[in-house]
C-alpha cells in the first residue's frame, strides 16, 4: 500500500508547506461549497480533476483508479435530490418519486459538487505525507506535540492491526467457528473479532505511550524539529494555480455555459 | 556508600488494583554504580513492575498505588522493552532517531551526525538513516531500539526481557549490542533466556513467586547454591537441559523411539508433499521438493524469521493458495477444486496451534473452549463433562474451569491453546512456536504433552527456534531458509524408528 501510494515523480504541490497547502485547499472547500451556477461547479470539478493527473505525481492509470470511486460518489449524491426534490416542472412522477427539471438540476449540481470535494481533498492528500503534515502543523499551525506524535503513531499500529485481524478470522476457521444467520450470529461475529482486536490493540497503544514517554517526551522543554517546516516560493505557486483553477472555472462558466443555469435554487 | 547508590527502595509495597495479593510486601533492594545484573525469578513474581518502581515510571506514569519507606531514582535512565514493534512511533529509522532528539532539543543541524555515531555504537549498518522501520528484522528494530535509548547517554540501563521475542540470531545481535555498550553504565536486566547474557552479568538477583529475594550473588554461586529453588520456579538457568532430561519426564523424551509392535506403525503416511508450493500475496512463500510425514514423528521446523515456516503450516491447512502435490492421509488435496471443501478436509484432520494464543479463544470460560472443540463429536452430556474433566487434569488447568481464558497466566494460556487443539486427537497437530516467550517449566509441560500425543500415533509438527528440542526431542529436524525447505535431518532419537519404516516398506512392497 505504502508503495502504491509513492509518487512517481515530485510536483510543485508536494514541495509547498503543508499548512499552506491545507488552508488553500479549505479555501476551495468554501468557494466550492457556496457556488449555485451549475456550470461553474461542473467546471471545477472537471479542473481539480485535470489537476490531480497533472500534480499528483502518480501515473495516469493510477489517478483514473483512484478517481473511479467519484463516479459512485456522483450518483449517490445526485439521486436522492434528483428523486425526490422539489420542482415545477415535472418530468416524471410514481409514488414518492418525483422527478422535476428543477430537482434534476440541483440533484447533478450536488453531484459535482461532492466531486469537486473529493478531488480537493485528493489533491491535499495525494500530494502529502502524513509525517510532513504533523511537522508543518507543530510548528506552523500552533498543534502540541503530544497530539502530533499521537497521530503519527497510531498511523504506524494501523497495518497490525489488519494483521492480526487475518490470523483471527483463520484462528476461527481453524477451530471451525461458522457464521451463522441473523442479528444475534451477527452480535457474537463482532464480539469473535472485537473482543481480541481491542483487546490487542489497547495493550500495544499503552507500551507505544509508555515507550514515548520514557524517550523524554514530556513537553518540559523547547523542541527541535528534525524537518524544519518553512514557506517557499512553491506555495506562492500553488497560490496562482488554484486561484487559476477556480478563475478558469468561472470565467468558463460564463463564456461556454453548457447549461445556462446560475442559481439552482429553488425558490 | 551512598552515593554509590544510583537506585534504591526500602520496604516496598505494591499491589495492582482488583488484585488479592501484594505484588511486593516490604521489598528492599538497591543497586550501585557500574553493577551488571540480572534478576531471575518465575513469570509473575514482579521483575518487570520492580524496573518500572526502580526507573519511576510507576507511579509517575502508570499509576498503582505502592509505597516504600525510602526511594532513590537513577540520575538518568533509559528502558528497552521486550516487544520491539511497540518501541516506535514514527516510520523511518531517521524519524524515529529524530524523535529522540527532539525531546532532547538536540539543533537539527547535529542530528544526523548523532544518528550516525550511535547506530554505529549498537552495531546497526543501514547504509543510510531514511530507512522504513518495518525493513528490519526482529534483531535490528530491537538494536534501533536500544540506539534510540542511548541517545540521551543514560547512566542506568533498564532491559526488560529485550531479548523474548526474538530469533537465536536477533538474540545473539541484541546482547553482543548491549555488552558493547555496558562500559561505565549500570545495568538491571530481566530476562528468561540467559544463555548469552550470564558471561558479563556480575550479580544475580533470585526472586520468589512472592516477590520476595531468595538470594543474590555472583552468577557461580546462585546457581549452584539455589539449584533446587531454581528448578522448583521453573527458571530458565545453564543445564536446565541436561536437569530435565535425566529426569523421569525428561528420559522418555529423549530415548530413541522404538515402536512398541510393528503394528502400530503404517508404512502409510500422513502426509506426503512433493513439488509443493504455497503461495501468499501473489508470490511464492515457501517451497517443499519431496518430504513425507508418518505416523509418530515429531518434526522440528527450524529456520531464521520471515524464512517461510508459518506459510508452510498455513498452507497445509489450505488457508494459502498452493500449487503441487499434496497428499494428507491418502487424499489427493491437490486434487480438490473448491477452496472451501479443501479447507474442511485439512481441518478435519489436521490440528493447529496459533503463536498468539489468544487469537484461537472464543468462549468466555475455560472449559467451554473445551466443550467448543468437542461439540461435533457426537458425544453424550456426560461423555463430554468427563473428557472436559481429563483434559484439563491433563494439561494442569484444573481448578480454572469458569475463568476467562484472557485472564489465565502466559503458561495456562498456552497449555490451553494446546488442549482446544489436541482434544480431538486428529492425526497431524501443527503448532507454531508454541514454547515461545515461556518459562522452563510450561516449556517441559507443552513437550510433555506432544510426546504423549506422539507415542499414540500422531505426527508432530513444531515451528521452533529451540535447538534442545529441534536436536534431542525431535525425530526429525526440517530446516527453512529463504523461503525453501532446504534440509530434513533425522535426529538421533529419530534414527531408530526410521529403519524400522524402512523395513516395514521394504516388507510392503514384496507383499504387493
Amino acid at each position: 500500500m505504502r508503495k502504491f501510494l509513492t509518487p512517481r515523480i515530485v510536483t510543485w504541490l508536494h514541495r509547498a508547506n503543508p499548512v499552506a497547502k491545507l488552508t488553500l485547499v479549505l479555501v476551495a472547500f468554501f468557494i466550492t461549497l457556496f457556488s449555485h451556477s451549475l456550470d461553474f461547479v461542473f467546471y471545477q470539478a472537471i479542473i481539480y480533476i485535470l489537476l490531480l493527473f497533472v500534480l499528483s505525481g502518480h501515473a495516469p492509470w493510477k489517478v483514473l483508479l483512484i478517481i473511479l470511486p467519484f463516479l459512485l460518489v456522483f450518483i449517490s449524491s445526485s439521486s436522492t435530490m434528483i428523486l425526490f426534490g422539489k420542482g415545477d416542472h415535472l418530468w416524471w412522477e410514481w409514488g414518492l418519486i418525483r422527478i422535476s427539471e428543477e430537482s434534476f438540476y440541483r440533484g447533478i449540481h450536488i453531484g459535482f459538487k461532492s466531486v469537486s470535494f473529493a478531488a480537493e481533498g485528493l489533491l491535499f492528500v495525494l500530494t502529502t505525507p502524513s509525517v510532513a503534515l504533523f511537522y508543518a502543523l507543530m510548528q506552523k499551525g500552533k498543534l502540541p506535540p503530544k497530539y502530533a506524535y499521537s497521530f503519527m503513531a497510531s498511523i504506524r499500529l494501523l497495518p497490525m492491526v489488519w494483521e492480526e485481524y487475518e490470523i483471527r478470522r483463520n484462528a476461527l476457521r481453524i477451530r471451525g467457528v461458522r457464521a451463522s444467520r441473523g442479528i444475534r450470529s451477527w452480535y457474537t461475529q463482532i464480539k469473535l473479532y472485537a473482543v481480541p482486536l481491542l483487546s490487542q490493540s489497547i495493550r500495544r497503544a499503552h507500551r507505544v505511550a509508555v515507550a514515548m514517554e520514557t524517550k523524554a517526551f514530556d513537553g518540559k522543554r523547547p523542541r527541535t524539529y528534525y524537518y524544519p517546516s518553512t514557506f517557499s516560493r512553491y506555495d506562492l505557486l500553488v497560490i496562482i494555480i488554484l486561484s487559476g483553477a477556480v478563475g478558469i472555472a468561472y470565467i468558463a462558466a460564463l463564456e461556454y455555459p453548457l447549461f445556462g443555469i446560475f442559481d439552482v435554487r429553488y425558490r | 556508600m551512598i552515593t554509590d547508590t544510583v537506585a534504591e527502595v526500602r520496604d516496598l509495597r505494591l499491589k495492582f488494583p482488583g488484585e488479592t495479593s501484594f505484588v511486593f510486601k516490604d521489598l528492599s533492594f538497591s543497586v550501585r554504580r557500574g553493577e551488571k545484573m540480572l534478576l531471575l525469578g518465575p513469570s509473575g513474581s514482579g521483575k518487570s513492575t520492580l524496573l518500572q518502581v526502580l526507573s519511576g515510571i510507576i507511579p509517575n506514569l502508570i499509576e498503582v498505588p505502592m509505597r516504600c519507606a525510602e526511594k532513590i531514582l537513577p540520575p538518568s535512565w533509559g528502558l528497552l522493552f521486550q516487544d520491539p514493534d511497540t518501541q516506535f512511533c514514527m516510520p523511518y529509522v531517521d524519524e524515529e532517531l529524530a524523535f529522540v532528539l527532539e525531546n532532547l532539543a538536540v539543533p537539527q543541524s547535529e542530528m544526523s551526525q548523532r544518528m550516525k555515531e550511535v547506530l554505529e555504537k549498537v552495531g546497526l549498518q543501514l547504509g543510510e538513516l531514511h530507512v522504513p522501520i518495518d525493513s528490519l528484522s526482529q534483531g535490528m528494530k530491537q538494536r534501533l531500539a536500544l540506539a534510540s535509548v542511548l541517545l540521551s547517554n543514560p547512566e542506568v540501563l533498564f532491559l526488560d526481557e529485550p531479548s523474548a521475542l526474538l530469533d537465536p540470531e536477533g538474540r545473539k545481535q541484541i546482547w553482543k549490542s548491549v555488552q558493547a555498550i555496558a562500559e561505565n553504565r549500570t545495568l538491571i536486566i530481566v530476562e528468561h533466556r540467559i544463555e548469552e547474557i550470564i558471561g558479563f552479568v556480575d550479580k544475580v538477583v533470585l526472586f520468589n513467586p512472592d516477590g520476595q529475594i531468595v538470594g543474590q550473588g555472583h552468577p557461580h554461586d546462585v546457581f549452584r547454591i539455589f539449584r533446587r529453588e531454581l528448578q522448583e520456579y521453573g527458571i530458565w538457568y545453564p543445564g536446565v537441559w541436561k536437569d530435565f532430561l535425566s529426569s523421569p519426564d525428561g528420559q522418555t523424551l529423549s530415548e530413541s523411539v522404538k515402536p512398541a509392535s510393528v503394528e502400530e506403525i503404517s508404512s502409510i503416511p500422513h502426509l506426503v508433499l512433493s513439488a509443493f508450493r504455497g503461495m501468499r500475496y501473489g508470490g511464492t512463500a515457501i517451497e517443499v521438493d519431496h518430504a513425507e510425514v508418518y505416523p509418530g514423528d515429531f518434526i522440528a521446523i527450524t529456520g531464521p524469521n520471515g524464512a517461510g515456516k508459518s506459510s508452510l503450516l498455513l498452507s497445509l491447512m489450505g488457508l494459502l493458495a498452493a500449487e503441487g502435490t499434496y497428499i494428507l492421509r491418502e487424499t489427493r488435496m491437490d486434487k480438490l477444486k473448491n477452496r472451501k471443501r479443501k479447507f474442511e478436509m485439512a481441518a478435519h484432520e489436521i490440528g493447529f496451534v496459533f503463536q498468539n494464543p489468544e487469537f484461537q479463544f472464543i468462549a468466555d470460560q475455560v472449559s467451554e473452549e473445551i466443550i467448543f472443540s468437542l461439540r461435533e463429536e457426537g458425544l453424550t452430556a456426560e461423555e463430554v463433562s468427563t473428557k472436559v474433566a481429563e483434559i484439563l487434569v491433563q494439561f494442569g488447568l484444573q481448578g480454572l474451569e469458569y475463568r476467562h481464558p484472557y485472564q489465565l497466566s502466559l503458561g495456562q494460556k498456552r497449555r490451553l491453546s494446546v488442549a482446544g487443539a489436541a482434544v480431538l486427537k486428529k492425526p497431524l497437530l501443527l503448532l507454531d512456536e508454541p514454547t515461545f516467550g515461556q518459562d522452563a517449566v510450561n516449556t517441559f509441560a507443552i513437550l510433555k504433552f506432544c510426546e504423549e500425543m506422539r507415542s499414540q500415533g500422531m505426527a508432530i509438527m513444531m515451528v521452533t527456534h529451540e535447538e534442545m528440542i529441534a536436536d534431542t526431542v525431535a525425530t526429525h529436524r526440517w530446516e527453512i531458509s529463504e523461503g525453501r525447505l532446504v534440509s530434513q535431518q533425522v535426529t538421533k532419537r529419530g534414527r531408530n524408528r526410521d529403519n524400522m519404516n524402512l523395513i516395514e516398506r521394504v516388507e510392503g512392497s514384496f507383499s504387493t
